[in-house]
């Protein structure tokens, strides 16, 4: 390589663009990992011992099925014994974790729908996409400008609490009906998809929504006519993309005792009887990996359908 | 193909119906009940006024135990993600179809049957075992650790990092592969090897969108970190569980206060580097 060359290619690097914020936030989480690592004891040399490795070994002979335990795999055995740990209550529950994230995800699309309005800046101000300077009454202005603080602000709360804890605590509330789980879906995924629609809202092209205003057309008129028409297709791929998540959660909220596969988990799991537990675990990731087909395919109709 | 749109919205709302019906979500059920009503009615007047001190009368310090279990919460997801990082980055490389399309000047001889017969074979592979690992719920290895060696603060970790690993696996592979490719051809069209094309010409252009996800994936871990504390670790679940069980709603509030200023900085830290990295 030349000097000068050389030279060039300091000089590139010297003036490259230098990205602060993405600099600190490296060196800041960096310095979180070491603290974390260094700072707490996690107790990582007892998951190293003889006594542990016994454990495994001792845990990998035990989720296999009980019949097939110490003699060699032998197919009709393993089939009656599948036959037997997948009984028809298990089979519903696999469908009562299905029902539960689809109520769930169609409710959090309602809160997450109705919400966006009053969360998206353009929308939610005292008088929205018009298109000359305009000075409302002050307090009609401010007035807004709370509303859609406050409408942000409790989308992020509603997000910000696991479901896991909201099922918990509205177990306690409504008793072991469906409703708690639903809920506790419905409102932490509600809050998700209300903050990503009114990002689609805040985005869509304020053209028609300006023409409509200019015409004389109301808030409620220009969300159903120009916006939830061009917003509906991103609305639908994120809807797809929080079901999956529902899946997964809903299946785990069996655990607080709710009618999902995850009851039949711990069930299994508190009678120690880890070749079904192991079972209806590799089942629950069964229907994961189903409904994330399903939504894949789902969100592709929808591509297409632009 | 409008069409097609109604479809799936129609599909929507008959699942949606299904489902209420198959759960039976009477909305009558919604009015709680007795020890229900009081309990809600309880909780709910709580969320205005959070304690400030200990209510519990054991002496300990409301603030201490917030503080810690914040702390420990941040900890946990710290740590798990630092190990989720390295699986993600690992599976997410051998799991991207482009780290095996980039196609040498010169590639005949080995290199060539090597992207032609074997590249596929561990491609497949990473992606298999990728959809394994995120299938199960971090709750699920938790509890699968529980029984073989039971719970520790260590195993805690693992149950997080496993499952958010193969996400970020899954997402960094789809992030390389819709990477441009015409910086990297070219250095290949220049004489570069495809590992160095790949790593120069490629890799960067995808990491803004790597790093920005992987941050958001933070937030989300310190929920399962949180929410861990329900199985006995010491973050801020099991604070909530301790106070809601002695009815002690006001302390409840205190700690979902605690765990929503969390999210929101991490929320905010996120947006700004979602605009400095993703949109320049």
């Amino acid at each position: 390589m030349s000097k000068s060359s050389a030279r060039a290619i300091a000089e590139l690097r010297r003036t490259r663009p230098r990205n602060w914020v993405g600099r600190i936030t490296g060196l800041a989480l960096l310095a979180l990992v070491v603290v974390s690592w260094t700072t707490h004891n996690f107790g990582w040399r007892h998951l190293f011992t003889a006594r542990s490795a016994e454990n495994f070994a001792r845990f990998r002979r035990e989720i296999t099925p009980y019949p097939l335990q110490e003699r060699a795999f032998d197919w009709d055995i393993f089939t009656t014994w599948l036959h037997t740990a997948l009984t028809d209550k298990v089979m519903a529950a696999v469908v009562a974790t299905l029902a539960l994230s689809i109520a769930a995800i169609v409710l959090a699309a309602v809160i997450g729908a109705i919400l966006s309005l009053f969360a998206a800046r353009t929308l939610a101000t005292a008088d929205p996409y018009l298109p000359g300077p305009n000075v409302p009454h002050a307090a009609r202005r401010h007035g807004w400008r709370a509303l859609c603080a406050i409408t942000r602000g409790f989308l992020i709360f509603m997000r910000a609490i696991p479901e896991y804890v909201w099922a918990y605590l509205f177990k306690a509330m409504l008793g072991l009906t469906a409703w708690p789980a639903v809920l506790a879906l419905a409102l932490h995924n509600g809050g998700i998809l209300g903050k990503l629609n009114a990002e689609v809202i805040e985005n869509v092209d304020p053209k028609t929504p300006r023409a409509l205003r200019a015409l004389g057309a109301s808030r409620l008129q220009i969300a159903a006519t120009a916006i939830a028409p061009t917003a509906l297709n991103r609305f639908l791929l994120y809807f797809f993309y929080r079901w999956e998540t529902c899946v997964r959660e809903a299946t785990v909220l069996g655990m607080l005792g709710f009618v999902s596969l995850g009851w039949f988990i711990t069930d299994a799991q508190v009678r120690t009887n880890y070749d079904e537990m192991f079972l209806f675990i590799l089942l629950g990731a069964g229907i994961i990996l189903v409904g994330d087909l399903v939504s894949a395919g789902a969100r592709r109709l929808i591509r297409r359908a632009k | 193909m409008r069409g097609s749109r109604r479809i799936v919205l129609l599909a929507i709302v008959i699942a949606g119906v299904w489902a209420a019906f198959y759960l039976d979500l009477a909305p009558g059920q919604l009015i709680p009940r007795e020890t229900g009503w009081k309990v809600a009615r309880e909780f709910f007047s709580a969320a205005i006024r959070p304690a400030a001190v200990d209510e519990s009368g054991l002496g300990v310090s409301l603030w201490g135990r917030a503080a810690k279990g914040a702390w420990l919460t941040v900890v946990f997801a710290a740590t798990s993600m630092s190990l989720a990082l390295v699986l993600g980055l690992v599976f997410g490389l051998l799991a991207s179809a482009t780290i095996w399309e980039l196609e040498d000047s010169g590639s005949n001889g080995w290199r060539h049957s090597f992207r032609r017969f074997v590249a596929p074979v561990l491609y497949t592979t990473a992606r298999a075992f990728i959809a394994l690992l995120r299938s199960v719920h971090e709750l699920l290895w938790a509890t699968l650790f529980l029984a073989a060696v039971g719970l520790s603060d260590a195993t805690a970790v693992l149950a997080i990092a496993i499952p958010y690993g193969g996400t970020l696996a899954k997402v960094f592979s789809e992030m390389i592969d819709e990477a441009p490719r015409g910086a990297a051809h070219a250095l290949i069209g220049a004489g570069a090897s495809t590992t160095r094309a790949f790593f120069a010409a490629l890799l960067p252009l995808a990491l803004p969108d790597m790093a920005a996800y992987s941050f958001y994936r933070f937030e989300c871990a310190i929920r399962s970190a949180a929410i861990l504390g329900f199985f006995g670790i010491q973050t801020l679940g099991s604070f909530i569980v301790q106070s809601f069980e002695l009815n002690l709603y006001r302390e409840v509030w205190t700690y979902l206060y605690v765990l929503f200023a969390l999210v929101l900085i991490v929320d905010w830290w996120s947006g700004l580097l979602r605009r400095r990295l993703v949109a320049a």
